[in-house]
């Protein structure tokens, strides 16, 4: 089966030129390597529903559940990896769209651990397709990069105006407490986003990329005494975005802080995006679930249930 | 670039002293074209004591200019390209993705309104036909008009190639800075100095790594920068604009 192509486009990437060799396991793109969602959601009977789901593994969706208390009407869907983290050679598409009028929620069942490698790379490329009047929250769970690892991610985004996205990914620099290397000691982290209008317009771009070597992730504008950190976007319109961000303010104790965080306008009247950084992954989560509140209630005037104890 | 070959020694030396004096000229930290209102961050690093010494203040200058290498140094060499090959189409799209990069309301006004200022006074200076075509546009809020875009045109048409005007945007970054942290901070003329001076010796390594990316490829990696860019828009006192 032919690999598709935005797959193979981001397999031209730069970043990736010195990670081309193929795992001694099964070959790079190889049938089970390569994952596949495609998500939709509508209004059927005054309710938003899942009404369209396929899948490929590793990745897999089984069904939507109604179990936020503050919306019972928002269908959730976990997004599970059967293969236990991403591997060498892995790579996943993933296309999630709402209909004119849907809300839904997509998470992931735990963090998004990306395996060391010896060989290769794993890559994903997600598309998110907002229909006027829609509300969608997409909040996958941290991304753990171990030590030599490499990955790359694109994600392109087409909101119609009038639409709500909470969008984001939440980082770990490595596994912190397994070994003292793990921190930045991956090898290649490229995360992009695109966000466009229906029409082709663009709003917004932004490519995060972190390579093995860089000497500023100490420093401490970077991430000097943090290990964990998110950047999470909210695509709303104009008023919306102006009514979290005067809620939002900015947390940044000189003090040692657990977490540091704020919220800028993105341009071209996009939005606004949350940025935070913590010494562990539950001190960044608490910043962005306050933000993923303050969001919900001004948006959809319904507020954040409490987290799960487990969480 | 369109330096000449053939012509004797002395008059391509005076060609070349005249480049080099209105490169300075354009490098000048005193041009005015406003970049004394702006930290870029310096303020809130030295509220939050992200920023509390030399030391910390050479690293913060370093991510600055890195950061600004990657982002608006690629769109400056594009647009300068382009500018060269008379390409204007090609100098608005690096603009335009300049700008749809440009995260926090004081960051973009900082490029925009330096673009600005910065084509007004070429202009008034002297003729610089593709930049008088680039302001027209800014003010018909046709294009973002980004600072480093302006530079590029500028640069191209007084003859400089790619990589002085990449050194000369670079230096803008640094000595904003440093023009700031005199006026924040406990810090002398010799210490801003001696952190220019040794910030500077990237400049060469910045220019090879970003020179061949294209403009989809600009890329960011400074998160406790960006949550300053965010805290200092909810600030109640504030000396500098960002």
């Amino acid at each position: 089966m032919a690999l598709h192509e935005r797959l193979r486009q981001l397999d031209g990437a730069k970043e990736l030129r010195s990670f081309q060799t193929e795992p001694a396991q099964m070959r790079a793109a190889a049938p089970g390597k390569t994952g596949e969602l495609r998500l939709g959601f509508s209004v059927r009977h005054g309710r938003s529903v899942l009404h369209d789901l396929y899948r490929v593994a590793p990745l897999l969706v089984q069904q939507a559940l109604y179990w936020d208390e503050a919306m019972p009407d928002l269908p959730i869907c976990a997004i599970i990896s059967v293969g236990g983290g991403i591997l060498q050679g892995d790579r996943y598409k993933i296309d999630i769209y709402l209909e004119e009028g849907a809300c839904a929620q997509v998470n992931t069942q735990s963090a998004n651990r990306i395996h060391q490698m010896d060989a290769n790379y794993a890559s994903q490329h997600q598309t998110v397709t907002l229909a006027p009047n829609t509300y969608l929250e997409y909040l996958p769970d941290f991304t753990i990069p171990y030590r030599g690892s490499r990955f790359i991610n694109q994600t392109d985004i087409v909101i119609a105006e009038g639409a709500t996205l909470l969008y984001g990914e939440m980082l770990m620099t490595g596994r912190k407490h397994h070994h003292a290397d793990e921190r930045f000691g991956l090898d290649l982290l490229s995360m992009a986003v695109s966000v466009r209008r229906p029409g082709g317009r663009k709003l917004f771009a932004e490519k995060l990329l972190i390579e093995q070597g860089d000497v500023t992730v100490e420093h401490a504008a970077v991430m000097k005494g943090f290990d964990a950190f998110a950047s999470i976007m909210c695509l709303t319109p104009p008023e919306t975005a102006a009514r979290i961000k005067a809620r939002c303010g900015t947390n940044f104790a000189t003090d040692a802080p657990r977490a540091i965080s704020g919220v800028s306008r993105l341009p071209n009247g996009a939005g606004l995006v949350l940025r935070a950084a913590g010494v562990e992954s539950y001190d960044v989560r608490r910043e962005v679930r306050r933000f993923w509140r303050i969001v919900r209630e001004e948006a959809r005037g319904k507020t954040l249930p409490a987290e799960f104890l487990w969480r | 670039m369109p330096r000449a070959k053939a012509k004797p020694e002395g008059q391509r030396a005076a060609r070349e002293m005249v480049h080099l004096a209105r490169l300075m000229q354009f490098a000048d930290s005193t041009l005015p074209i406003g970049s004394f209102a702006f930290s870029n961050g310096l303020e809130s690093a030295l509220q939050t004591q992200v920023v509390t010494d030399p030391a910390s203040l050479r690293d913060f200058v370093a991510v600055a200019m890195r950061q600004a290498s990657r982002m608006d140094g690629v769109a400056l060499l594009h647009a300068h390209r382009a500018a060269v090959a008379g390409d204007y189409d090609t100098v608005l799209a690096a603009d335009s993705e300049l700008a749809c990069r440009r995260v926090g309301e004081e960051q973009q006004m900082m490029t925009s309104r330096m673009g600005k200022k910065f084509a007004e006074l070429a202009l008034k200076i002297s003729s610089f036909p593709m930049l008088e075509r680039w302001l027209a546009g800014i003010r018909a809020e046709d294009t973002p008009g980004c600072y480093p875009v302006g530079q590029a045109i500028a640069f191209a048409q007084l003859g400089a190639d790619e990589a002085e005007a990449f050194v000369v945007h670079q230096y803008g970054v640094a000595s904003m800075i440093l023009g700031a942290a005199l006026r924040l901070m406990r810090i002398d003329h010799l210490d801003t100095q001696r952190t220019l001076f040794g910030v500077l010796q990237h400049t060469q390594a910045e220019y090879e790594a970003i020179r061949d990316l294209t403009l989809d490829e600009m890329s960011t990696f400074a998160p406790v920068f960006d949550v300053l860019v965010a805290h200092h828009t909810t600030t109640h006192v504030r000396l500098f604009m960002n």
